[in-house]
């Protein structure tokens, strides 16, 4: 015996057929389009921290303080084939502080002492003024709060540190706070290639 | 002599000045003398590998790791198999403890874990812009967010709102007093989720310098969720979980815009959460249970039941069908069989 | 020991005395005359700065030197040329893959010594023209740390090779078979004794006492050293373009210094005046 099919269950199957299949368009065409790289990214160029003046400045570090996530999602990244390398580093000695026993400047710019400092390439103990020093920036610390990239600029640096976000980490908020903030509108979602 | 009687009483003050002087006078000097780097920069152009000697190599700069796609595989397969869970349980298994129980973990996980972000609700507003805009581009997962609760609204109702939602579900462990609200007064508000949903979308496709993520700002839970935010965030949801005590979820009822969404997909829904006629008791302690007024005529309505499960956790019959085991619906709608005690 | 600008002759243009858009190197021959070079030419001043002649070398010429037959050295790129006192091209050097860009020319004991800014080196070739040894190439960082392209060294009477070593801020002291006998100068802004800024000395010479006189860019000025490193004096700061580097010098018998402005094309003669230092 067959089964009688009310109109209001044909009605019902139809309805129920047309949503899904709206929903296996939609899903269709947004998929071809998606991309996985359209996450927040920092314009270094417009990051005002590379453009203040060096003298007497406050550092912006809204990238820090004003992510959603306690340790926020940008940190600091040394470009280090564009490093000077010098012995005394104006981004990680505070060169304006005193100068103790052993020549260099006593206190450090970050304040989470994220910069680690080693020596490379051949050292001569006679000449430490002329020797390498390779500046890596410890990410498990960095907190993005940018006063490096502040200090390393000219005239006192090179201008080789810029602050990248951490996609792993962020959460690809939509309306991320530190784009908010940003006084230079450095914080964008470029376009998928 | 005058004089000495006049400096007399002021001469262990003056005594003790003078201590405090030539204490001074003999104490180091401060930083001042202190000697501050000329700084000069030793370099004009970064040296090469060669310069700096010993078999050197300039390298590779951290970069930022890619976007796991774990986290979010993780994510949506436990959004999926939340939705199944608490269709299960709803709608074939009627037991409200086990509902409550999910409703919980999806709290911990989606609401405080994960922070309530990325949500379905949110990515309502992704796939408008997706819609309108060529450039702009949704990540696979947040697609998948967006269909999966109203797929499961097709099938089985609104079963994300059941207890997957971490915003209904904070909400929803807070009903303790409600009170009921009269059916045209709940009706009227009932539009305002459309209302926001459109102006949602609205605000969504504006061109991007215009473009505002509305439902995103306007969260209560998120600011919960975090443990910080704005103060008036806070405070909004702060007072939404007050009402809450008394007035069942009214983010949900009134103001969720996916909510429109799944109201509107549910009216289809092809198993969903229904109460069937008793033609012997039809007492309508469900409908007086239920906080949410979705029980009309002691029949669920389908577009506005989040399937809690009050209502047959209050039904005489079911108790007394069920105590530990299950009774299917079907056998309830015979009246030849007599409830057991 | 004090010095005056006695002179300021060459210049930019198109007059026969005058440079177009280059002067390179200085030497000072036997007899006092300055030659200098750039351009492809070598212009042959007299100490007032009359211009004696002139003669069109084949390629732009970087550096210039006179060895004791009068026979003038231009070092250019990948070669040198040798002409006579008059101007008369009579021999070449080449090492093709091995020498290139020849910033300073030198002589003792019978040998050459050629500096090549590509290697980052000095090169000592014999009278037969072999190549003898390198000097500098031990360097453990790769040579000498030239950031601004040019090796500069003079050789001293007794045979030792001063060469400017600018990216490490000092000037350092060889045998001619490429053994570092010793060093002076450190980096310091402040001190004038010391070398500032990226890279300096950027040139140098010798005199007859033994004295090394430098050249500095980045507030461009000339200073001299006694034999073992310690600042005599300045010779003049300020006196010169402030974008001038690599200004080449020269040294006469009498002591009468040569600074070649690279910037505004001028030669600047200088005067020791006066009281010598103790020695």
């Amino acid at each position: 015996m067959s089964k009688k099919h009310t109109r209001r269950e044909v009605l019902g199957h139809a309805a129920r057929g047309t949503a899904l299949a709206g929903l296996g368009g939609l899903t269709g065409l947004l998929w071809m389009k998606a991309n996985a790289t359209f996450a927040w990214s920092i314009n270094a160029q417009r990051c005002i921290n590379s453009r203040l003046g060096a003298v007497g400045v406050e550092v912006c570090e809204r990238c820090a303080t004003e992510c959603v996530l306690s340790l926020s999602a940008v940190r600091a990244v040394n470009e280090f084939k564009a490093c000077g390398r010098c012995y005394i580093c104006p981004a990680y000695f505070q060169i304006t502080s005193a100068v103790g026993s052993d020549g260099l400047p006593t206190e450090k710019v970050c304040p989470r002492d994220a910069i680690k400092r080693e020596a490379i390439g051949w050292i001569d103990p006679d000449d430490p003024a002329n020797n390498f020093y390779e500046y890596t920036i410890d990410e498990t610390l960095c907190n993005g709060c940018g006063r490096c990239v502040l200090e390393c600029k000219e005239p006192a640096g090179l201008g080789s540190i810029r602050l990248e976000v951490r996609h792993d980490t962020c959460l690809d908020c939509n309306r991320c706070a530190i784009a908010q903030a940003c006084p230079e509108d450095a914080f964008d979602r470029p376009e998928p290639t | 002599m005058i004089l000495s009687a006049v400096l007399r009483p002021h001469l262990p003050r003056a005594a003790g000045l003078g201590l405090l002087l030539a204490l001074a006078a003999t104490a180091p000097r401060p930083a001042g003398a202190q000697e501050v780097l000329q700084y000069e920069r030793p370099v004009d152009v970064a040296p090469t590998e060669e310069t700096i000697g010993e078999g050197y190599v300039v390298p590779e700069v951290q970069r930022p790791r890619p976007l796991s796609a774990f986290r979010q595989v993780v994510d949506v397969t436990l959004l999926a198999v939340a939705l199944v869970l608490a269709a299960w349980l709803a709608i074939f298994r009627r037991q409200r403890g086990w509902l409550v129980a999910l409703t919980s973990a999806c709290l911990l996980y989606f609401g405080f874990y994960r922070e309530g972000c990325v949500c379905p609700i949110g990515s309502t507003q992704n796939v408008a812009v997706a819609l309108v805009d060529h450039t702009y581009a949704v990540p696979h997962y947040v697609i998948v967010l967006f269909v999966l609760p109203l797929v499961a609204a097709l099938l089985f109702g609104r079963v994300f709102c059941a207890g997957v939602c971490p915003l209904g579900a904070i909400q929803e462990l807070v009903v303790l007093k409600p009170v009921e609200v009269p059916a045209r007064l709940d009706k009227a508000l009932g539009w305002l989720k459309w209302l926001y949903l459109g102006a949602a979308v609205y605000f969504a496709v504006l061109p991007a310098v215009e473009r505002d993520f509305v439902i995103c700002r306007f969260d209560p839970f998120v600011g919960l969720f975090r443990f910080t935010g704005a103060a008036w965030l806070l405070m909004l949801g702060g007072a939404m979980l007050i009402a809450g005590v008394f007035v069942g979820r009214p983010y949900c009822r009134w103001l969720c815009p996916y909510g429109a969404l799944l109201s509107a997909f549910s009216r289809y829904a092809w198993r969903p959460f229904s109460i069937t006629p008793d033609r012997e008791l039809d007492c309508g302690l469900c409908q007086s249970a239920c906080p949410y007024g979705a029980i009309e005529e002691r029949r669920a309505v389908r577009t506005s039941c989040f399937a809690c499960g009050r209502c047959y956790r209050s039904c005489p019959v079911h108790h007394a069908a069920t105590a530990e085991s299950v009774v299917p619906a079907s056998a309830l709608t015979s009246p030849a069989e007599p409830p057991k005690p | 020991m004090e010095y005056r600008l006695a002179q300021r002759f060459g210049g930019r243009g198109f007059a026969p005395h005058q440079f177009r858009q280059a002067l390179r190197g200085v030497a000072v021959d036997g007899g006092g005359r300055l030659h200098a070079v750039g351009d492809s030419v070598v212009k042959v001043f007299d100490p007032d700065g009359t211009l004696l002649r002139q003669w069109a070398t084949g390629q732009p010429g970087e550096s210039a030197a006179v060895d004791d037959e009068g026979r003038v050295w231009v070092g250019q790129d990948g070669q040198v040329e040798i002409f006579s006192p008059e101007g008369e091209r009579v021999d070449s050097r080449r090492d093709p893959g091995r020498l290139g860009l020849v910033t300073a020319v030198g002589f003792g004991g019978g040998d050459v010594f050629l500096a090549d800014a590509t290697a980052r080196w000095v090169r000592r070739y014999g009278s037969d023209g072999s190549l003898l040894n390198n000097i500098g190439d031990q360097h453990r960082k790769g040579g000498f740390h030239i950031p601004n392209g040019v090796v500069d060294f003079a050789v001293d009477d007794g045979g030792v090779l001063h060469v400017a070593n600018p990216g490490m801020h000092r000037v350092e002291r060889y045998s001619p078979d490429g053994t570092l006998l010793g060093r002076f100068g450190r980096f310091d802004g402040q001190d004038p004794a010391g070398f500032p800024g990226c890279c300096n000395p950027t040139n140098l010479t010798v005199d007859d006492q033994g004295r090394v006189i430098v050249s500095e860019k980045a507030g461009p000025r000339v200073k001299v050293y006694d034999p073992d490193g310690e600042l005599l004096t300045v010779v003049a700061a300020g006196v010169f373009d402030p974008g001038a580097k690599n200004m080449d010098l020269a040294v006469d018998a009498h002591g009468r210094l040569y600074v070649a402005d690279t910037a505004t094309l001028e030669i600047c003669a200088f005067e020791p005046t006066g009281r010598e230092a103790t020695a």
